[in-house]
């Protein structure tokens, strides 16, 4: 992880997210729905964002969803026999105001004593279950080894991040998109996706506000090769409430760190299913193949040019 | 007094307990004065006549089919609804009072929906705990800022009792797709006609005028084609428990029934697929799951609803009732807060409570429970669909420890309320009167002008109030509530639309949805078929009856092949010699009549007409259902006698009698469907089935009986005329001289026989003049030409040569024609398949990611 993340005021990136669907028979109909699109907030700025997509649909509405997400709904009502989504946008990522070593609330005076103080939509909604992910004892029991007593919530998140690092394994063939959280848990194993289930579990179960973002991450190139177009990934991570002066406070199981200037957030959800990327329902088509590539490149700031650094597996 | 005294015989309430609230009745014993009228009215009737109308109810639900699923699983087999003959009553005035309530109580629910799916002030101020709203598993987030308009709920349901005290109190609001507003109306037609005397002398109000502001209102939320919208009531599959009532109110309210698999959303609007293509709808108002709405952004497992159909919201191109999300403010767990919800909006109190409830997730409320386990019923407190109440009293040692484990470790998701007492009524139960606990289901509209409670209810009845606290379509015996005035009310007011109203002359009906196509297709076809297995039935049957040595006849053998080649008997019967099977025939084919085993068999055909009936009951008169339904139960019933293996037994002539009857019904069926129904595509869809069933039968029947060599034709003749009911027109013109040539005329190329050949194919190629098609510029469609093969085929025969036989004896030429004909007719029905009957394609998801 990028040590020195906050010395760089902001980092912009093009970001490029290409899905094509081939199918074996003709598709009479097909209606989807895209999150892929990021929108200016937080530590966000989104400068440009193109959504293009062959063949031409029949209709197209946007709207934001209920976490702020945008969300591009289409039909293609003409025969055929692929479907391509192009999304390209032109990002600006600031350093959170964050550290390691900051002082932050002990984790205690985030909890909700009594349903009095449960009103704030959008955080206090956060510590109860969502579609994929129960928090349940043996999530609580995992996380209480990082939730000791009075430690401030910076550090024992950071703790339970790094610890999912280090006792799950990262196995793209361990899971599937329909891996349950629970399952994953008890492999001890999955990709970005489970690591951030497990996460989130665990900070709810522990009483605590807990989110998903779905993302990019900046990865560099192996020393000596040139950086390959299109193999970076769709990234997801975590974020803990932690009190009104930091806020949302990100962490990355994947790679057991704060989340920086390398992280570029799209879509914020309660878990995967508030902001799968696409999702679809076609008739006819027979047999499909799915071809995604993702490639996110830095690119020079608007004023001054800087130089950032770090190395990191997406997930 | 002396009716007490007299009606205490007739409604045996003398028994009752102290502490029961009794409707006809005050503590004294006394007839509370809205009980008089009907009180006297029924004392004057006295048990015998009592019975006879109640037999009348039975009889009316049994005839026309007025039924209810047991379960909502579809397997399970309908049962008859059950009606009691004496009704619920209750004075106008105290309905003045209680329906005033009933409103602040339904304008408080749309006020509270309103601000859970908008600002969430009630969350934001401590009103209602955020957990009821974020833990709760029909808040579906997409639900939120789904709808922008002013209102959100238009038709909802309140389930009501009165406890020991008198006093009214909500057991559940029901805001999603309340069911039993069919029922209900039901109920009223049935006992105006039971009841007609009584009905009027209490001056019951009236329900009528509330259905006309139910349509009116669901008219008036078009955004476009206001003048003319297309209102469409979506119910759930066939066979769900919804069908018979969303047919019934389909149809009183003169609106467009329909299924998911009918819709669909193009370029962002709502359309019905119909044979004429797609049509825009305006108004949705679905009988179907709020989380089943919208595979691609709700529940992808349902085909309940239509894919796109929550943008078609967002978009406001069609306005659905009530808004996908309504089902919310039913959540159990809500009913603690919404006095306090009352007080926040209105300032004052809300006037018609639950019956004290508790939701466990509060720590107050927790300690409270905790400490009166035992007087509390527990329910789960996000259940939106009724379900039994828990009673820890109830329960065995295990259970009850099992249970109250679970309550702790998730107190969150049980609410606990008071038990109320239930009021008791006098109720029909067959043999007589008794008092009984009961519950009304009330029914409320909104619309712009306020709140519209309908005058009147949905009684449901038993000794069990747990019973009594599930699903108003879970079978208990019902009661219709009358609302009776001091006043004579008005009494002229019916769904009409009055004098002022213009209205655009039309010719057609509604389109007619592409699934509804097909089961009228099927309709004609299984009746045709049942039809024509009862015929060639009738025609064997009663030659062997009256033949000493039918074993040798021609005819008998040819017409036992085509019974086997139909598949009514072992397809044995018609390779095998047919002396090999003989002994068989005498006791087989009779018991066929009753089998159920063949699956092409004739009570098997019957069911595939019943199953289609009901299917398309909306766009039949009546009648139809009633004809099927006699005629499968008359044909079926027991014979009382049974054959070694269990099976009902039955001989030669119980079995003629039946057939014979059976085919008189199925005339009257013919007969109604041609009398009643306009010539739409409804009709034309129906006959095609019939006439494409009949062509295929003659072929068979001609091909087994005429063709084959034989010494003897005059007897094969006769009976084949019999069958093809043509003997009466043969004998017109030929008296008694029966040769072959005139036979093939008049069942082959006679264009006016109604039972030749020829016409069926003429009618055909008619019937598919008038089908929209999909006919180039240059040439003929593929079924057209089908079509106009076979014509020609059939119009150039000549009779004469067609009875030329063969060195063998064969009419070749015949076979030759019938065999080309039989060919060609499966490929026509195959073509009519795949153009107008085949509409739904299999479906896949997208998930964007490969893993």
């Amino acid at each position: 992880m990028n040590e020195n993340a906050n010395d760089d005021a902001q980092i912009r990136y093009r970001v490029r997210h290409l899905t094509e669907y081939r199918y074996s028979n003709n598709v009479a109909v097909c209606q989807n729905q895209v999150r892929m699109q990021p929108v200016t907030g937080g530590n966000v700025t989104c400068e440009r964002t193109d959504l293009s997509i062959a063949p031409e649909p029949t209709s197209r509405d946007e709207h934001i969803d209920y976490f702020g997400n945008r969300v591009i709904t289409f039909s293609i009502e003409a025969i055929h026999k692929s479907l391509t989504v192009d999304v390209e946008s032109i990002v600006a990522v600031s350093a959170q105001m964050t550290t390691e070593t900051q002082p932050s609330p002990e984790w205690e005076t985030l909890l909700a004593t009594s349903p009095d103080d449960l009103r704030r939509p959008m955080i206090d909604e956060h510590r109860f279950g969502s579609p994929r992910i129960t928090p349940s004892e043996p999530f609580a029991k995992y996380a209480v080894g990082s939730f000791t007593p009075r430690r401030n919530i910076i550090d024992a998140a950071l703790d339970l991040t790094r610890r999912i690092n280090a006792d799950f394994k990262y196995d793209t063939t361990a899971t599937t998109v329909a891996t349950t959280t629970k399952e994953a848990f008890t492999l001890r194993a999955g990709v970005c996706q489970d690591f951030a289930h497990v996460e989130i579990a665990c900070l709810r179960a522990m009483g605590l506000a807990a989110r998903y973002v779905s993302g990019y991450l900046r990865t560099l190139p192996p020393p000596g090769k040139e950086r390959l177009i299109g193999a970076d990934e769709s990234h997801a991570w975590v974020e803990v409430y932690a009190g009104e002066t930091i806020g949302w406070l990100g962490l990355d199981p994947t790679n057991a760190c704060l989340v920086g200037t390398d992280h570029i957030p799209v879509c914020i959800g309660r878990d995967y299913d508030d902001v799968s990327p696409m999702r679809g329902v076609v008739l006819g088509g027979g047999t499909n193949t799915l071809k995604v590539s993702v490639d996110v490149e830095p690119i020079e700031p608007r004023e001054r040019t800087s130089q950032a650094s770090g190395s990191n597996g997406a997930g | 007094m002396n009716t007490t005294l007299q009606s205490n015989s007739l409604w045996n309430d003398s028994a009752l307990n102290a502490q029961d609230y009794y409707e006809r009745c005050d503590a004294a014993g006394a007839v509370r004065p809205h009980w008089a009228t009907v009180t006297e009215e029924i004392d004057r009737l006295g048990l015998p006549e009592l019975r006879d109308r109640s037999a009348a109810i039975e009889r009316f639900c049994r005839e026309n089919g007025v039924t209810f699923h047991a379960s909502e699983t579809p397997d399970e087999s309908n049962r008859p609804w059950k009606l009691s003959v004496v009704p619920f009553v209750i004075g106008a005035a105290e309905w003045e009072t209680l329906s005033t309530a009933l409103a602040g109580r339904t304008r408080l629910l749309e006020t509270v929906l309103a601000d859970l799916l908008g600002p969430q002030r009630l969350i934001r101020e401590g009103i209602v705990p955020g957990e009821l709203l974020w833990a709760n598993p029909s808040f579906k987030r997409t639900y939120h800022n789904l709808e922008t308009s002013q209102q959100h709920l238009h038709i909802t349901a309140t389930d009501l009792a009165r406890d020991a005290d008198g006093v009214w109190h909500v057991t559940g609001d029901r805001t999603r797709a309340p069911s039993g507003l069919g029922y209900l109306l039901e109920n009223r037609i049935i006992t105006s006609r039971v009841l007609p005397t009584l009905i009027r002398r209490s001056n019951t109000l009236r329900l009528a005028s509330f259905f006309e502001s139910l349509k009116d209102h669901l008219y008036s939320l078009a955004t476009t084609h206001r003048d003319d919208p297309r209102v469409v009531l979506l119910t759930p599959p066939s066979g769900s428990y919804r069908e018979f009532e969303d047919n019934y109110l389909a149809r009183y309210l003169g609106l467009t029934l329909v299924q998911g698999s009918d819709l669909a959303v193009r370029t962002g609007e709502l359309n019905l697929k119909t044979l004429g293509g797609l049509q825009p709808i305006q108004v949705l108002w679905r009988h179907v799951s709020d989380r089943r709405c919208d595979p691609l952004e709700l529940d992808p497992a349902s085909g309940e609803g239509v894919t796109g159909l929550l943008r078609c919201v967002r978009r406001r191109s069609v306005a659905v009732v009530n808004t996908i999300g309504s089902v919310l403010v039913q959540t159990p767990a809500l009913l603690p807060y919404l006095d306090k919800a009352h007080q926040f909006f209105f300032g004052d109190e809300l006037k018609l409570t639950a019956a004290p409830t508790y939701w466990c997730g509060d720590p107050n409320h927790r300690s409270y429970v905790m400490e009166h386990l035992d007087s509390l019923n527990f329910r789960n407190a996000f259940a939106v669909s009724g379900g039994s109440a828990i009673v820890l009293s109830e329960l065995s040692p295990p259970d009850r420890e099992a249970f109250l484990q679970r309550l702790s470790a998730k107190p969150s998701d049980y609410v606990a309320q008071e038990r109320l007492q239930f009021s008791k009524t006098p109720v029909w139960t067959g043999k007589q009167i008794e008092p009984q606990k009961t519950t009304l289901r009330s029914f409320q509209l909104l619309t712009g002008d306020g709140v519209t409670v309908l005058p009147g209810a949905l009684a449901r009845v038993g000794y069990d109030q747990l019973e009594l606290s599930r699903s108003p379509i879970s079978g208990q015996m019902t009661q219709d509530c009358w609302v009776t005035s001091d006043v004579p009310v008005d009494e002229h007011k019916t769904l009409l639309p009055d004098s002022e109203t213009v209205i655009r002359l039309r010719r057609g009906g509604d389109e007619l949805p592409s699934r509804v196509a097909e089961h009228l297709y099927w309709l004609g076809r299984y009746a045709e078929r049942a039809e024509a297995i009862s015929r060639v039935m009738r025609t064997t049957l009663a030659r062997i009856a009256g033949e000493e040595h039918w074993d040798t006849l021609a005819e008998v053998q040819r017409l036992v092949r085509t019974l086997a080649s139909m598949g009514q008997i072992e397809p044995g019967f018609a390779v095998e010699p047919f002396i090999a099977n003989l002994p068989h025939v005498e006791q087989n084919l009779p018991l066929s009549v009753l089998d159920r085993g063949q699956p092409r068999g004739l009570v098997r055909t019957l069911e595939s007409v019943m199953h289609n009936t009901i299917a398309v009951r909306g766009r039949l008169s009546s009648e139809a259902y009633r004809i099927v339904h006699r005629a499968t139960a008359e044909l079926t019933q027991s014979t009382g006698a049974t054959t070694p293996s269990g099976a009902n037994s039955i001989g030669i002539g119980e079995a003629i009698e039946r057939v014979d009857r059976l085919i008189v019904d199925l005339l009257a069926l013919a007969g109604l469907t041609n009398e009643s129904l306009v010539r739409t595509h409804a009709w034309q869809f129906l006959e095609l089935g019939r006439r494409l069933e009949r062509a295929e039968h003659l072929c068979e029947l001609l091909t087994a009986t005429l063709c084959p060599p034989t010494d003897n034709g005059k007897p094969v003749c006769e009976a084949v005329l019999e069958v093809t009911d043509s003997i009466v027109t043969y004998r017109s013109r030929y008296k008694n001289l029966v040769r072959l040539a005139p036979v093939i005329d008049l069942l082959v190329t006679d264009e006016t026989n109604p039972r030749s050949l020829r016409f069926q194919l003429d009618h055909i190629a008619t019937l598919f003049q008038k089908l929209p098609s999909t006919e180039g510029p240059v040439g003929l469609d593929a079924i057209k030409r089908i079509v106009l093969d076979l014509q020609y085929h059939i119009t150039t025969a000549d009779p004469i040569e067609l009875s030329q036989t063969s060195e063998d004896g064969t009419l070749e030429q015949l076979q030759s024609v019938l065999e080309h004909v039989a060919a060609d007719l499966p490929r026509l029905a195959e073509g009519i398949n795949a153009r107008y009957l085949i509409h739904t394609e299999s479906r896949q998801f997208l998930t964007g990611t490969g893993r």
